[in-house]
């Protein structure tokens, strides 16, 4: 059992850490990035990865108990609804910027093409 | 004997203007109290060219053209973080003095708490004492909390309602512009969402006796709902049940029913009379006395509040 408890322990650990990482990845994106939609990718990543291996390190930390099933709840519930914030602000940056083409250029497709040839 | 005097020193005299100005024939302050606009400036001579003034805008800031503002910078910085130090050793001089958490011999540790702690649960019979306290020993505090979001409202309808309908079109304040609307992915998700976001608020409020929450927080969880469904079902879809007619008719039932329930309240039991509102069983839904009333008023007080916040703010109207 004491192994059992220990293997318990270590995902738990691993997926906190995880979760961690992720956050430290999402914090130095939203810094280091000039353009809002780059912005937006590096926290959508945060809000859904980082906070959803967080509490899922808790939920095994804790076992089968009523909190844990609440905890999975919350994991749900944050895994609706923030993508969704996500691409309603990205959606909103896309139709109010007036010059695209600035911060985000798209490359032509016939050039492409011309480059591959 | 009288003599009768020459009619030029007459004419300026005291006696002759005050009769002339009681028979309306001339007003004393007419051409004398009046604004007038002042005399326009002289022309200015100019002294230097509008290049001049580009150039000069353009060199005042640099540290090499200007001596004093380089020393100023430097004596900022200086004096800056030497007033920071000095206020965070202010600071930390005070909280060396700040009584230990917890201690016994605490001057907040007097007989009020311990009142609260030992008889709450009988007195209020709220399970969580500070929903006791807050909605039972000090409801006359939150009643004038719920008041201020009241007035809140009201002053910021008076501010920015727009009520007529044709100047509402004029200003186009319908219109949402680049703002995506009927969003294909929000409306689904908001179409599972909301319901569940609209059974926790009424959860937390009906629980607030028992367990951390209360009206407060469960009508902002209720508003943020509104909120969520407002904007993406837009604002027809709520008005079906949410308009500004229903909106007063809630806000004022909410917060007259609070005042009448606490007067009652106060009149009888807390003067120790008996009082329509049972204690309960502790750990029921159904128990707390005047509580839970109040809790539901506080909660569609403050989910009102919320929402009529963001559509005033959006569109100027419910």
């Amino acid at each position: 059992m004491i192994v059992l408890e220990w293997i318990r322990f270590l995902t738990g650990a691993v997926c906190i850490a995880a979760g961690l990482i992720f956050y430290v990845i999402q914090f130095i994106g939203v810094f280091r990035f000039q353009y809002v939609l780059n912005r937006m990718h590096a926290a959508a990543i945060g809000d859904t990865l980082g906070c959803g291996l967080l509490l899922a390190g808790t939920v095994i930390f804790n076992g089968f108990t009523f909190p844990s099933a609440k905890i999975l709840f919350i994991i749900v519930f944050l895994w609706m609804t923030s993508p969704v914030a996500a691409h309603m602000v990205a959606k909103l940056e896309v139709l109010s910027r007036v010059e695209m083409e600035e911060c985000c250029p798209v490359e032509n497709p016939e050039d492409i093409e011309e480059d591959e040839a | 004997m009288s003599r009768k005097r020459p009619q030029e020193e007459y004419n300026s005299s005291l006696a002759y203007r005050f009769r002339r100005w009681m028979n309306g024939e001339k007003d004393p302050f007419v051409g004398t109290l009046e604004m007038k606009p002042p005399a326009p400036l002289e022309d200015p001579e100019q002294i230097y060219e509008p290049s001049d003034y580009e150039e000069i805008k353009k060199k005042s800031r640099e540290y090499s053209c200007n001596e004093r503002l380089k020393t100023y910078s430097k004596v900022y910085i200086a004096v800056s973080i030497l007033i920071c130090l000095l206020l965070i050793m202010i600071l930390v001089y005070a909280v060396s003095y700040l009584p230990s958490v917890g201690g016994e011999s605490n001057p907040t540790n007097n007989e009020v708490p311990e009142r609260y702690i030992t008889e709450g649960l009988q007195e209020t019979g709220a399970v969580n004492i500070v929903t006791g306290v807050i909605l039972n020993y000090r409801s006359f505090d939150t009643f004038g909390e719920v008041t201020v979001l009241f007035i809140a409202t009201c002053c910021v309808m008076i501010l920015i309602m727009v009520e007529n309908e044709e100047k509402r079109k004029k200003l186009k304040l319908d219109d949402y512009g680049l703002e995506p609307l009927y969003d294909t992915v929000l409306r689904k998700v908001a179409k599972i969402v909301c319901p569940v976001i609209f059974l926790f608020g009424i959860y937390i409020i009906l629980n607030g006796h028992l367990s951390p929450g209360g009206g407060f927080s469960g009508g902002a969880v209720i508003g943020a709902g509104l909120i969520l469904y407002a904007a993406s079902f837009g604002f027809k879809s709520t008005q079906r049940f949410f308009n500004e007619k229903i909106y007063v008719i809630v806000k004022v039932t909410a917060l007259l029913m609070y005042g009448l329930i606490a007067l009652y309240f106060f009149l009888t039991g807390a003067n120790g009379l008996e009082h329509i509102f049972p204690l309960g069983v502790p750990g029921d839904i159904l128990s707390g006395g005047i509580i839970l009333p109040i809790n539901i008023c506080v909660g569609t007080e403050v989910a009102c509040t919320i929402y009529a916040f963001y559509a005033l703010f959006r569109r100027g109207g419910l």
